[in-house]
């Protein structure tokens, strides 16, 4: 069953934006029946059926934590179960291993820069209102996040 | 476009493959990504970037429950209805259109009718018109005989033609006839024998009526001429009452 096979990413994602298992499993109801109601909606050539979805997670994720207006979380307390230990195969699971490796290459960031990507993409934030939330300059967060995505980039295609 | 202005949109590219650009950044950057290819490259990469940032996280799994609760909400999970069965209804629209359709059946009938009528009718005055014609004809020929039809309450003529072995009957105040009968002609040859030679209804709306008649051997060997009332569809031979008869 679809929900079966994915749940475990969607609620991974929903969990990781709103920190909060309660909310985050509502967000993963809503995102699955929004799935149902927009199916016809999917079309393959734009990309794999599992970013659809977790794209619809994603902003069902962030709407919620707009509407709930909670303050974004700025330590860098990790979850423990939030985590990968190793990197497969690549021959044998070769998506599996090229998102766990972006995984490892997002960890592998200096702290403030993982703290903008965190932000800019899990929490929903412009620059603009990451600036605000840190009390940094634009122009610092405009750097830390190009660079940010520079090395993700890096990482990305060196293999 | 100047060099530096697209470096600086170039550099605005990673923003804006996360979402996080200011709106004002953003208009200017997907103004000039359509012009400059490099840059869609290069947002390509940064697009597949962010899309696997989606991915990058280590599945969690959510309560059981939660997998009940979107079940119970699915419109596949709810209890299956069954299709409702059409069901005739009765209501005022319906009525209204099997009226209407009952008058138009009934309407078309009636003009069928109508028109079957007229078609009868135009093929007696067409008949009428041809026997007033042979019979002006026949009239208008110095051989023609005229020979008058006496009896009660009836007048007319019979025109004889031996030249052209032909007779017309004109004769004025014919009886109505009753219900399934019809007149029937008669030619009474030397011996006494009648002999059938047509039959004919009165003509409508008309005091008068013009009658060919077709005898079946020549005019000459006949003696005379009768008219009786026969049953519809004509007789072997006499049977109803004479309403006139003509010597030649």
């Amino acid at each position: 069953m679809l929900y079966d096979r994915h749940v475990g990413r969607v609620y991974a994602l929903t969990l990781h934006i709103l920190s909060n298992p309660m909310l985050a499993e509502e967000a993963t109801q809503d995102a699955f029946l929004k799935l149902w109601s927009r199916a016809r909606l999917y079309l393959s050539e734009r990309g794999p059926f599992l970013l659809w979805l977790l794209t619809i997670a994603r902003r069902t994720a962030l709407d919620r934590l707009r509407l709930e207006g909670r303050r974004p979380m700025l330590s860098d307390s990790k979850d423990p179960e939030d985590s990968w230990d190793i990197i497969p195969d690549l021959d044998t699971v070769p998506e599996e291993s090229r998102w766990r490796s972006l995984y490892f290459a997002v960890q592998s960031l200096q702290p403030d820069h993982r703290q903008v990507i965190e932000l800019a993409y899990y929490q929903g934030m412009s620059q603009r209102e990451i600036a605000e939330v840190l009390s940094w300059p634009l122009g610092t967060v405009k750097t830390r996040l190009r660079a940010a995505m520079e090395h993700l980039r890096e990482k990305w295609y060196e293999e | 476009m100047a060099r530096d202005e697209h470096f600086i949109l170039r550099e605005n590219i990673p923003a804006y493959a996360l979402g996080a650009l200011d709106a004002e950044d953003v208009r200017a950057l997907e103004a000039h990504l359509p012009t400059c290819e490099s840059c869609r490259t290069e947002l390509a990469d940064y697009r597949a970037i962010s899309d696997n940032l989606l991915t990058a996280l280590p599945p969690r799994q959510p309560a059981p429950a939660l997998r009940k609760r979107l079940q119970s909400r699915l419109p596949s999970a709810r209890p299956a209805q069954k299709p409702a069965q059409p069901r005739f209804v009765w209501s005022f629209s319906r009525l209204a259109v099997g009226a209407a359709l009952l008058l138009l059946f009934v309407m078309n009938l009636l003009s069928f009718a109508q028109v079957r009528e007229l078609q009868r009718q135009q093929v007696d005055v067409q008949r009428q018109l041809q026997n007033n014609q042979a019979a002006l004809a026949m009239l208008s020929y110095p051989g023609t005989q005229a020979l008058p039809i006496e009896a009660a309450n009836i007048s007319g003529t019979v025109l004889l033609d031996r030249d052209r072995n032909s007779v017309a009957l004109v004769a004025w105040n014919l009886p109505e006839l009753a219900e399934e009968q019809i007149y029937q002609i008669w030619l009474i040859d030397a011996n006494g024998k009648w002999i059938g030679a047509g039959l004919f209804y009165p003509q409508a709306d008309l005091p008068y009526t013009t009658q060919p008649v077709f005898p079946s051997q020549n005019i000459s060997s006949f003696a005379g001429i009768c008219v009786t009332i026969e049953p519809e569809g004509g007789s072997e031979r006499p049977t109803g009452p004479r309403i006139f008869r003509v010597d030649f």
